[in-house]
């Protein structure tokens, strides 16, 4: 008899956890300044793989909206720091507006689908109309017309020349870039993480899961379904956000193009592989795929897209749960050969159960 | 006061918006209404036909046979997707999605390594003809009566050929259907390989007025969904007066506001209709019958 | 006695198949009430005008004196109907645990029972950590009781609770509603199980061709002649 278990009840021990995140705050250490802003990169992505786990994984609302709310809120921050920049606090201002922005859109979006009873393939249609609508207006803003107070939109060349998060500092402010912003970065995950974790174990996750599998009968036990959907998927678009202002602080810059259909299809590619049902596979999973891509990239992005559409498609087709679900799953069963489901014996693999 | 050119003007617009519509959106309707698998690498196959088109075109096939050639390079793409991959998917049509996106992934990207970033196309037939201050090209004029000529053809071949009968029962039944002895497996490759042709010969009709990028599917994408969401599952009844609608909106909005409104105007439509009416136009019509 | 539930004038047609002729019902507190009837009679259409699923054509549904009409189905659990439909619906990828952790997390009770106890109760102690999808069919249905009965409902409404079980299990379930009933849930039971109907009815209401055909304490209902005449089709 085939069980699973709750993330929650990990064979490992809960120090064995923690082990990856103290390994990702020592890394700065020992690379150098680049590389930790390559790093930084690497991670400020996932946010909003998380955010599509949660919706996907846990409510199984598959949104293709992501990168819309990427680029919003990119935009957003771009357009009040070109506004607002004369002191530390504006740039922390400036992330709460793009935050703020993701949040609003996000409710109207989703009280239109939930409390249209919009369902299944047609929220993916609807979110993915969203995020075209949105690119192909940005693509059309080139003109000097184009502008909100000091900040041009600039269509496909794209708004840049923001400026960084600042922190007050003794001997004059300090700029968040390279390590420090890795810093920012990698705590901001893990608080995210925790959070998340806090929310999807309890009894919110269960709920989820419930209307995912069985929506009358979730019904029937009391549950206002569209309230539900409503939360996760405003708390999914707005981890989107996340990365999206993440992404214009860490280049100074935003384009269109981070809207676009590829692009849109690559949180969907980072969440389906890493396995949509754990939070902390998503993170890696999705650390690793941006990394991998990255150092694809130098020969050529077509490589790269290539080869994660490919992986994405092996993915669906062989291992849907997830690519490190299924080998974490294929690996246990090598390695345990006792048929007693209850007891997880054999090699622990600190990444996976680590992480879930 | 409305001059004939400027009448014309606008029907030739709207002809053209309504021809664009309706031959984006066929392959895709037809593989959705018949199937319930939305296909997003509808765009690729559309991008094969035209390459072939054009490839043939240039190695002296006449144009005709060569856009033949597309759609039956398309059709038979068509089956060997369909053999592969959506198969293994029909009770995971969510998965189908994801998998179809994945393909036209790899297939723009290998494409854009393969041919570089465009080839050379094909000059446009016909010339043009003018009317009034107003210069048309006779090929997109000609096109939406093409359009209607396919449309009339498809509908002959649901309702008036055997394998019409067979594939409206399986959709109805596919169980039922299988009792009797129809090998749905087949139907279903078939189905699939006429949704990728028709998308093929959209694409081959189009080669002559575009130019050739690996990327261009995208371009024919938003109006394909767009048609068979506001239209519904029904390929006849209801992507057809679907892409009758949208032209009308498309139309009206991009003289006077411009291009861009056209295409926001065509995507906020299908949120409205999603929402309103979650079956589509088609499931309206057919309730009135 | 409160009446917890009551129907006036109740119609339901479907273009022009009129499958309620109107029916005046009611549930006082503390009954098992069965509705039986034969085939077509309209249980199953009662049942969902009753439980929200179908509006009626005319005539109206109260709880607890209110008027049901506009009344959205997770509200109506909220004010103390709860109900198990005869497919199970149970969320296949969570285990026993999981699903009485979140039904009575959604009781929202002062002294909520103990998880330990439901299992108990409802003969699912060996299945705690077993998937709901991998519970035999007479397991589904208690952990759907189970459920059910956990959120502290006014009314319990079962729909055919018994259908596809063996004959132990039709006897231990009848014994658990017993149980149930005896603890003071009031519960109104559609079954076709006459053996069942026996052994649990304290009143039974007959149904037949859309209307009320008898309604009273089971022993006058078992005796009378038309009933016996319509539903088990045979003339004493």
């Amino acid at each position: 008899m085939k069980q699973t278990k709750m993330p929650s009840m990990s064979a490992c021990p809960r120090a064995l956890q923690t082990v990856p995140w103290l390994i990702a705050l020592c890394l700065p250490l020992v690379v150098d300044a680049n590389t930790s802003g390559n790093l930084a990169y690497c991670l400020l992505w996932a946010f909003s793989a998380v955010g599509l786990a949660a919706m996907w994984g846990y409510g199984g609302i598959l949104s293709f909206g992501q990168t819309a709310f990427f680029g919003l809120s990119g935009y957003s921050y771009g357009i009040f720091t070109l506004n607002y920049n004369d002191t530390w606090f504006e740039s922390w201002l400036g992330l709460g507006a793009g935050l703020a922005v993701s949040v609003a859109v996000a409710t109207l979006i989703g009280y239109m689908i939930f409390y249209g009873r919009i369902k299944g393939v047609f929220i993916g249609i609807v979110t993915l109309s969203v995020t075209l609508v949105l690119e192909t207006f940005m693509s059309q803003t080139a003109g000097p017309q184009w502008a909100i107070g000091e900040a041009r939109l600039n269509g496909y060349n794209g708004m840049g020349g923001m400026s960084p998060l600042t922190i007050p500092w003794p001997g004059g402010p300090l700029t968040l870039e390279n390590a420090s912003f890795y810093y920012l970065v990698l705590i901001l995950l893990i608080a995210v993480y925790a959070v998340m974790r806090k929310l999807l174990d309890g009894p919110f996750g269960l709920t989820l899961i419930a209307i995912r599998e069985n929506p009358q009968r979730a019904e029937m036990l009391g549950v206002d379904i569209r309230r539900h959907q409503l939360l996760v998927f405003v708390l999914g678009c707005t981890l989107g956000g996340v990365s999206g202002a993440l992404y214009t602080i860490w280049g100074a810059y935003i384009t269109p193009s981070t809207m676009g259909l590829t692009a849109a299809a690559m949180p969907v590619i980072w969440v389906a592989t890493s396995g949509r049902k754990s939070i902390g596979g998503t993170i890696l999973g999705t650390a690793l795929l941006v990394w991998l891509s990255q150092n694809l990239a130098v020969y050529g992005s077509q490589y790269a897209l290539i080869l994660l559409g490919a992986i994405l498609l092996i993915v669906v087709l062989a291992a849907p749960e997830g690519l490190l679900p299924f080998v974490t799953r294929q690996l246990k069963r090598l390695s345990s050969r006792t048929s007693d489901g209850t007891r997880h014996g054999g090699a622990c693999l600190k990444r996976e159960e680590g992480k879930s | 006061m409305a001059t004939l050119p400027n009448v014309y003007s606008l029907v030739y617009q709207f002809g053209d918006n309504f021809a664009y519509l309706v031959l984006a959106a066929l392959g895709l309707a037809v593989i959705f209404g018949m199937m319930g698998v939305i296909n997003l690498a509808h765009g690729e196959f559309i991008m094969c036909g035209a390459y072939v088109t054009i490839i043939a075109a240039k190695r002296g096939v006449p144009l005709p046979l060569a856009m033949l050639l597309g759609a039956i390079a398309a059709a038979l793409a068509g089956v060997i997707v369909e053999r592969l991959v959506i198969r293994h998917l029909y009770d995971r049509l969510f998965d189908s999605v994801v998998a179809t996106w994945a393909i036209s992934l790899i297939v723009q990207q290998t494409m854009l390594l393969v041919a570089g970033p465009s080839i050379e196309g094909i000059g446009t037939p016909f010339g043009s003809f003018s009317l009034g201050d107003y210069s048309f090209s006779t090929y997109r004029a000609v096109l939406p009566l093409i359009a209607l000529a396919i449309l009339f053809g498809l509908y002959l071949l649901f309702f008036k050929t055997n394998y019409g009968v067979c594939a409206r029962a399986t959709i109805q039944n596919a169980n039922i259907a299988q009792c009797l002895g129809l090998r749905t497996d087949r139907l279903y490759t078939l189905t699939f390989a006429l949704g990728a042709g028709l998308a093929g010969l959209t694409g081959a009709l189009y080669a002559p007025t575009m130019t050739a990028v690996p990327t261009m599917g995208s371009n024919f994408i938003v109006q394909a969904f767009v048609s068979v969401v506001v239209g519904g599952a029904n390929v006849i009844a209801g992507t057809t007066p679907a892409a009758g609608v949208l032209a009308i909106i498309q139309t009206g909005l991009t003289a006077s506001y411009g291009q861009l409104f056209g295409q926001i105007g065509l995507l906020v439509t299908v949120i409205v209709v999603i929402r309103l009416m979650p079956q589509g136009l088609g499931n309206l019509f057919t309730r009135l019958r | 006695m409160t009446t917890l539930l009551e129907t006036r004038g109740l119609k339901k047609h479907f273009g022009g198949a009129h499958v309620i002729n109107g029916i005046d019902f009611r549930i006082d507190a503390g009954e098992i009430r069965c509705v039986i009837g034969p085939n077509g009679a309209g249980k199953s259409t009662f049942f969902k005008l009753i439980t929200g699923e179908h509006r009626p054509s005319e005539g109206s549904v109260m709880f607890l004196g209110q008027d049901m009409s506009h009344v959205l189905p997770h509200e109506r659990i909220r004010m103390g109907m709860s109900i198990k439909f005869q497919i199970p619906g149970v969320f296949p990828d969570l285990n026993v645990r999981q699903h009485l952790t979140l039904s009575l997390h959604r009781a929202k009770d002062d002294r909520p029972e103990s998880l330990d106890e439901l299992l108990q109760r409802f003969m699912l102690e060996n299945e705690e950590h077993v998937l709901a999808r991998n519970l035999s069919h007479g397991k589904k249905q208690w952990l759907e009781i189970a459920m059910a009965v956990s959120l502290r409902p006014k009314l319990l409404f079962l729909d055919e609770p018994v259908a596809g079980m063996s004959v132990e299990e039709t006897h231990a379930t009848g014994e658990l509603i017993k149980r149930l009933s005896a603890a003071g849930l009031t519960m109104m039971v559609v079954e076709h199980d006459m053996t069942f109907v026996k052994q649990i009815a304290s009143r039974v209401t007959v149904l037949h061709g859309g209307s009320l055909l008898a309604d009273g304490p089971l022993e006058d209902i078992l005796a009378r002649d038309d009933v016996a005449e319509v539903y088990l089709g045979k003339k004493k």
